[in-house]
């Protein structure tokens, strides 16, 4: 166990090395939480609503996004399709070190990290644009909230694996992962709530992997969703876990076979 | 050094970048495909977005697209034109920064233009046809209007230029390029919608301090003929200073470069 506690902590001090970069960063994040947070907010008069959602409600969608982002889109996974390119997965293997537990702490390495400076800055951006925000007080919500929120990261951790692995075959990893971006900023609400596109497309959405890792858990957060709406989108959620979770199995093996340490 | 052998050295270089982009095809195809679904995405957002609301800060339905529009190039255009800026920080880290400033040709002018990323022509193109459509639904367009248009992209570029010279100085001094660059980038992703769109004091910072106005709204605004000529000479004054400000910036940095890496 302290092989992987030692991972989390070599993770937060890698990017402490570079902190400028990592404060550039971060002031990245909250310049895009701003933009969209502005936006909406005068898309939005206070006493009227748009597609359903009051000021303060979207306000708080936003805002969320900003704090689940930081959640489930923190990962280290990018650095997999370089390492097997490099070569340097050959080292990996003569370990005693799971090498998905090894990319999985990485990844709660980078959160932990994250999520501790996006508090303190949400913390000063509260006190400065003192919105009306909505508080979800029911605990039944609030558990399932907690729990799509694993999910999510599970979710995306798998994915950005699966991606990962495509070093094996194609030392072209950063063209599917920007396009991977692309689609997941859109998909999974971070720009809005994807509910208010029609009932027809938005039912489509649902049954991607996208929306679970946003979308569904802030909609739970807001109460907006039925309990049986939760069952059915934490199912769907599992299924993509059990998909992909025996996808990236698979594909790590036949990458495996196809992997000539070449690089190293 | 004149104009001509640079341009020659750009092109070189351009060739010799577009070979290496093209060397892996499915990669071309995945980041044009990328940047039109980036582009048709917040299009789509927009439309949805009018569609509901039936104006945006009483702009009308084609006046969003077109300032939408006229972002996408002021987007595309220096990302095409100065790719060089993204590949810096590798060029500060490996030494290879020693290489370019010994070499007789400017390294500044190496680091903005030593090659243009031929993908990024298409969502310019793109953008092109689009603004042009969308600036002909609009019924309030004169040939004036196109021009000062015009001056005013070349003013939103130069500002742009400035940008990224002062993210390359802040490269040789810190080391820190891609986070720098991609805040700049996040900063102007304000300026896909009209700067009106944004309530005071945020609308007034955004237009003269954070030049974001400046270089998105301004030059829709001209065409449409609701922007005041204080704004315009405003807009001239600023770009020039802010240039002059990043040269400077530029020659400090190289003063204070010590070439650890190499």
């Amino acid at each position: 166990m302290s092989k992987y506690s030692s991972i989390i902590i070599n993770t937060w001090n890698e990017i402490l090395t570079y902190r400028l970069s990592f404060v550039m960063w971060r002031l990245r994040t909250i310049f895009q939480l701003l933009t969209i947070y502005f936006l909406w907010h005068s898309l939005i008069p206070k006493s009227q609503t748009l597609f359903g959602y009051s000021q303060s409600v979207m306000l708080t969608y936003i805002v969320g996004t900003a704090v689940l982002s930081a959640i489930v889109f923190s990962t280290r996974t990018h650095e997999i399709g370089e390492n097997i390119n490099s070569g340097n997965l050959s080292s990996f293997l003569t370990k005693p070190i799971s090498y998905f537990g090894y990319w999985f702490c990485r990844d709660i390495g980078d959160k932990l990290m994250n999520i501790s400076f996006s508090i303190i800055e949400l913390f000063i951006l509260f006190f400065i644009l003192r919105p009306s925000l909505f508080i979800q007080t029911n605990i039944e919500y609030l558990l399932f909230f907690l729990i799509a929120i694993v999910f999510g990261v599970l979710l995306y951790f798998l994915i950005g694996a699966m991606l990962g692995m495509i070093g094996f075959w194609s030392p072209e990893v950063w063209a599917p992962r920007f396009i991977f971006f692309i689609l997941v900023q859109f998909f999974s609400g971070a720009l809005f709530p994807l509910d208010i596109f029609p009932k027809p497309i938005f039912a489509l959405f649902q049954f991607l992997p996208f929306p679970y890792l946003l979308f569904f858990p802030l909609k739970i957060y807001l109460g907006q969703i039925s309990f049986a709406e939760i069952a059915q989108g934490l199912t769907v959620t599992m299924v993509w876990i059990f998909v992909l979770w025996h996808g990236v199995a698979l594909v790590w093996q036949k990458g495996l076979r196809m992997y000539t340490a070449y690089g190293n | 050094m004149g104009i001509k052998k640079y341009f020659m050295l750009w092109w070189l270089f351009t060739r010799i970048t577009t070979q290496v982009a093209l060397q892996s095809r499915f990669g071309t195809v995945i980041f044009l495909v990328g940047k039109l679904l980036r582009f048709t995405f917040f299009l789509l957002f927009l439309v949805l977005l009018v569609s509901k609301t039936k104006s945006i800060a009483s702009y009308s339905f084609w006046q969003v697209i077109f300032f939408f529009a006229t972002f996408n190039l002021l987007d595309s255009i220096p990302q095409f034109l100065w790719r060089e800026v993204y590949r810096f920080r590798n060029y500060i880290m490996r030494g290879f920064f020693d290489y370019i400033i010994t070499k007789p040709i400017s390294p500044l002018f190496r680091c903005l233009f030593g090659g243009s990323d031929i993908l990024d022509l298409f969502i310019l193109l793109i953008s092109v046809v689009f603004a042009i459509y969308s600036a002909g639904q609009l019924s309030v367009v004169t040939f004036t209007g196109v021009i000062v248009y015009m001056l005013l992209i070349i003013n939103a570029l130069l500002i742009s230029l400035a940008f990224h010279i002062f993210v390359l100085s802040v490269g040789v001094v810190t080391t820190e390029v891609d986070n720098s660059i991609m805040l700049y980038r996040d900063l102007t992703q304000m300026g896909r919608v009209p700067i009106d769109v944004y309530q005071e004091p945020l609308r007034g910072l955004l237009t003269f301090v954070i030049p974001v106005g400046m270089m998105m709204t301004f030059p829709a605004k001209a065409l449409m003929g609701i922007l005041s000529l204080e704004n315009m000479l405003y807009a001239v004054l600023f770009s020039i200073t802010l240039l002059f400000l990043s040269l400077y910036f530029w020659q400090f940095s190289l003063k204070k470069y010590a070439s650890v890496s190499s």
